[in-house]
């Protein structure tokens, strides 16, 4: 067997045929000996580099300073679900593989940035005729992306629109796992206590393919906890709606291609992957992932911050914004019987008309909204590339100006906010913006 | 710029390049060394080895690679592999096989089954599969040889090195004056394939339509690399390809419009002094259907320098040609110009031990910064180790 000759290979002008002055240099200082030493200090060097450059590699992040980790005390089995489903979630599809034809986005992650909240970018536009999802029109979800050949939705004219940014992802689990009486037990529908905060809860059917033994799932009417309206009360539902909804991936539980029924003309064969286009597994490890993902955790305690607690208190931000609610027996020890401080009670509230999408979605009316959780504020602002996106539609960018956005059964609260003096209200919002 | 505009700027290139070519008359053979005379010297029956002439490279690594801090436990691997045979079909015409795994790309390339003529001393006429002439780094990765056991980002993530193709065209060397010789390629090729948009996860990668065997849209795409030698130490490169890469009909049913990719690619090599520098930069323009455009880049860019030296050679006295050589290289690639987001950037060091040009042990270091379209950040680094030599 040949040796090859370096004009065999490539022929590329190494220039390596004449040896330069500086080499010749080298050549004598390695015969005075001194290079031998030279060489081998250097090789030492290399021996020891990969154990003496650890500062040279990327260090973990400490727990709680990120969406995507997973709850403390799982175990080794529900780790390993962890990882599969994290893989799954950071999947991006391709066309060749399904995507679409009509779509928002690629993966679940170019939707959630880095498991926290989306962006303006990638807002959602769902839109109806009032409680009419109009799926002959391409409701519930405008896509707004389209594969070759195929036409991305426009929003039909006179309908109900509302714009959602995507939510964190983590402590999903934590919310599933909440108890309905622990919910229910801060909902004043009629305002009995005339404090002029109701809260109810958003009673929903989850869909049929949902099975009973999963939370949430099997007939009759549920309480509802995900999605901004909490129009969802299953979380298999939730991952396979945007599986269906967002990126266009048909599973078992949704087999039937998603297209834009108001098309001008329709192309048979234009999406090339067989139905369904992911297992029911992946589907499934999905939805354990997320169920398994942490809050962040809050900042530390400071004099301000325990000042801006007890104005949380006192202004009454937490008549919605509850602190802890609770949760109740789960197959996941790490997610049951224990308290989750999430700042909401996860009710339905009237936020006046400022704030209205004015579009109906289950039982929740166009003026209102779940109670958004507060846990990881701290950093949003961290991976949405130094902004904050505050309210359904992220049109606020400050805790401040989301406050203000307050209307309804808030409208008494931002008055007190507004009428704190300077000092409470900075460490009203330090205290938020630490959660 | 318009449509209208860019087929005139593209009639202009493919004409300066024709016009280049046919300019500079034939030149006598020098020791000069080129990509674009790779695999063109054409040795006769009776050498000493015998007409069929076959070998290749293998490249091991180890590596502790950290994602944001987490190990990755793939400890171990295969780099690169690569296989080749020649064989003379007679006086003036050679034939040539080339494959390679590479470990990056994550798949196997035929890089080269292309037979290829003498037509004069100094110029070729090729046809079959074989490397694009994009950039020295297509041309020339021979695991061997190079200094880094990671290929730089615009090799991987714009130009998709190793980026074969089918097509035929020429290749030669021509001297105008003895102080700026020059080296030239021009093909008609298969080009990019609509892979760079079907099979491209979350954004355009034009690695995802390379490799492209056979031409689906029927319009060839025409590839082309001149490369000025102002010294015996010294290459400057620009290279480019231009040409459709989608299929707009799908049973019989138009669905698209043709659509253009165009890659254009600067490089250069020079020995100064002490030091080795070589670079890289491209730049790629994409036509993205309707509906797309939000998610799939329209415009990229990246870029490459390094600088290497030879710090002991021979390493030991008595090890004469062996030598020790450190590198450095700072690489980026930006998949999507509009955006702040859906980036690389990568700094590399190497110390490498090399045993003439045949084999090289290196102990490599590197650290990179991967941002999403959201512009978060995934630190990934690691400290190697690999071995590469031919066989």
């Amino acid at each position: 067997m040949a040796h090859p000759t370096e004009q065999e290979f490539d022929g590329a002008a190494r220039c390596r045929s004449e040896r330069p002055a500086w080499a010749t240099a080298a050549r004598t200082l390695a015969g005075s000996g001194r290079g031998a030493a030279i060489a081998s200090i250097a090789i030492c060097a290399l021996a020891t580099l990969p154990v003496g450059c650890s500062k040279l590699l990327p260090t973990q992040p400490a727990p709680g300073e990120r969406f995507d980790q997973p709850l403390d005390g799982l175990s080794n089995g529900e780790l390993g679900d962890f990882q599969l489903g994290q893989v799954q979630f950071r999947r991006a599809f391709t066309i060749r593989e399904g995507l679409g034809p009509v779509f928002n986005s690629a993966s679940c992650i170019s939707c959630h940035s880095g498991d926290g909240r989306g962006s303006t970018e990638n807002i959602l536009v769902r839109f109806s005729r009032g409680t009419d999802l109009i799926p002959s029109e391409g409701g519930p979800q405008l896509q707004d992306k389209a594969i070759p050949g195929a036409e991305p939705e426009r929003l039909p004219a006179g309908v109900d629109v509302s714009r959602r940014l995507p939510p964190p992802v983590a402590g999903i689990g934590l919310i599933e796992a909440i108890t309905d009486s622990s919910i229910l037990s801060h909902a004043d529908p009629g305002d009995a206590d005339a404090d002029g905060i109701s809260g109810r809860p958003n009673y929903v059917a989850a869909a049929s393919y949902v099975p009973a033994d999963e939370p949430g799932g099997g007939v009759g009417l549920k309480v509802g906890r995900f999605g901004r309206k909490a129009q969802v009360p299953a979380l298999l539902q939730q991952v396979v709606e945007a599986y269906h909804q967002d990126m266009g991936i048909t599973s078992s539980y949704h087999p039937i291609e998603n297209t834009n029924p108001l098309a001008t003309r329709v192309v048979p064969g234009l999406d090339q992957a067989a139905d369904p286009e992911v297992e029911d597994n992946e589907v499934r490890v999905v939805t354990q992932y997320v169920r398994e993902l942490a809050p962040p955790k809050p900042g530390d305690w400071t004099d301000r911050r325990r000042r801006g607690e007890a104005v949380f208190q006192t202004v009454r931000c937490a008549g919605c914004h509850v602190p802890t609610l609770h949760t109740g027996p789960h197959e996941i020890d790490a997610l049951a019987n224990r308290d989750v401080t999430l700042y909401s009670d996860l009710l339905l509230h009237d936020l006046g008309p400022d704030d209205a999408d004015n579009r109906p979605d289950g039982d929740a009316d166009g003026l209102e909204w779940r109670t958004t959780p507060l846990w990881g504020m701290r950093i949003q602002r961290e991976f949405l590339d130094g902004r904050l996106l505050l309210l359904h539609d992220g049109r606020a960018h400050s805790v401040d100006e989301a406050v203000r956005e307050h209307g309804g059964e808030a409208a008494a609260v931002r008055a007190a906010y507004l009428a704190l003096s300077a000092d409470d209200r900075a460490a009203l919002l330090d205290f938020v913006e630490s959660r | 710029m318009s449509p209208r505009g860019r087929r005139s700027l593209r009639a202009l290139a493919a004409g300066v390049i024709l016009a280049v070519a046919a300019w500079a008359p034939p030149a006598r053979a020098s020791g000069l060394r080129s990509p674009e005379l790779r695999g063109s010297d054409l040795h006769s029956p009776d050498h000493p080895l015998g007409p069929l002439r076959f070998g290749g490279s293998v490249e091991l690594r180890f590596g502790d690679d950290r994602i944001n801090g987490v190990s990755n436990t793939n400890w171990f691997s295969f780099s690169r592999i690569n296989g080749f045979a020649t064989a003379p079909l007679g006086s003036w015409i050679q034939v040539a096989a080339q494959g390679s795994w590479d470990r990056t790309m994550d798949d196997f390339t035929l890089e080269r089954a292309e037979a290829v003529a003498r037509l004069a001393p100094t110029l070729r006429a090729h046809a079959g599969i074989f490397l694009a002439p994009l950039g020295r780094s297509n041309l020339a990765h021979d695991a061997p040889r190079d200094e880094f056991s990671e290929p730089s980002l615009v090799a991987t993530g714009l130009v998709g090195v190793p980026n074969a193709e089918l097509g035929a065209g020429v290749r030669g060397e021509a001297r105008r004056t003895k102080a700026w010789p020059f080296t030239y390629e021009v093909d008609l090729v298969t080009g990019y394939d609509d892979g760079l948009i079907y099979d491209a996860p979350g954004g355009t990668r034009l690695p995802s339509g390379r490799n492209n065997y056979g031409d689906k849209n029927g319009v060839p795409a025409v590839a082309a690399r001149v490369a000025f030698h102002p010294s015996p130490r010294t290459e400057l490169g620009l290279a480019g390809q231009s040409g459709i890469y989608n299929e707009t009909t799908i049973g019989g049913v138009t669905i698209d419009r043709s659509r253009w990719v165009h890659l254009i690619v600067a490089d250069g090599a020079t020995e100064r002094s002490r030091f080795r520098v070589e670079g890289e930069a491209a730049v790629a323009r994409i036509d993205v259907p309707p509906g797309l455009e939000a998610l799939f880049a329209e415009s990229q860019r990246g870029a490459a320098l390094s600088v290497a030296r030879t710090l002991l050679d021979p390493l030991l006295r008595s090890w004469k040609d062996v030598s020790l050589t450190g590198a450095l290289r700072g690489d980026a690639v930006d998949f999507d110009t509009r955006i702040r987001g859906d980036s690389r950037t990568r700094l590399s060091a190497s110390l490498n031990v090399r045993y003439r040009a045949f084999a090289v042990t290196r102990f490599g270091w590197y650290y990179e910064h991967r941002r999403d379209r959201f512009n978060n950040d995934t630190s990934v680094a690691g400290m190697t180790v690999s071995a590469a030599s031919y066989f």
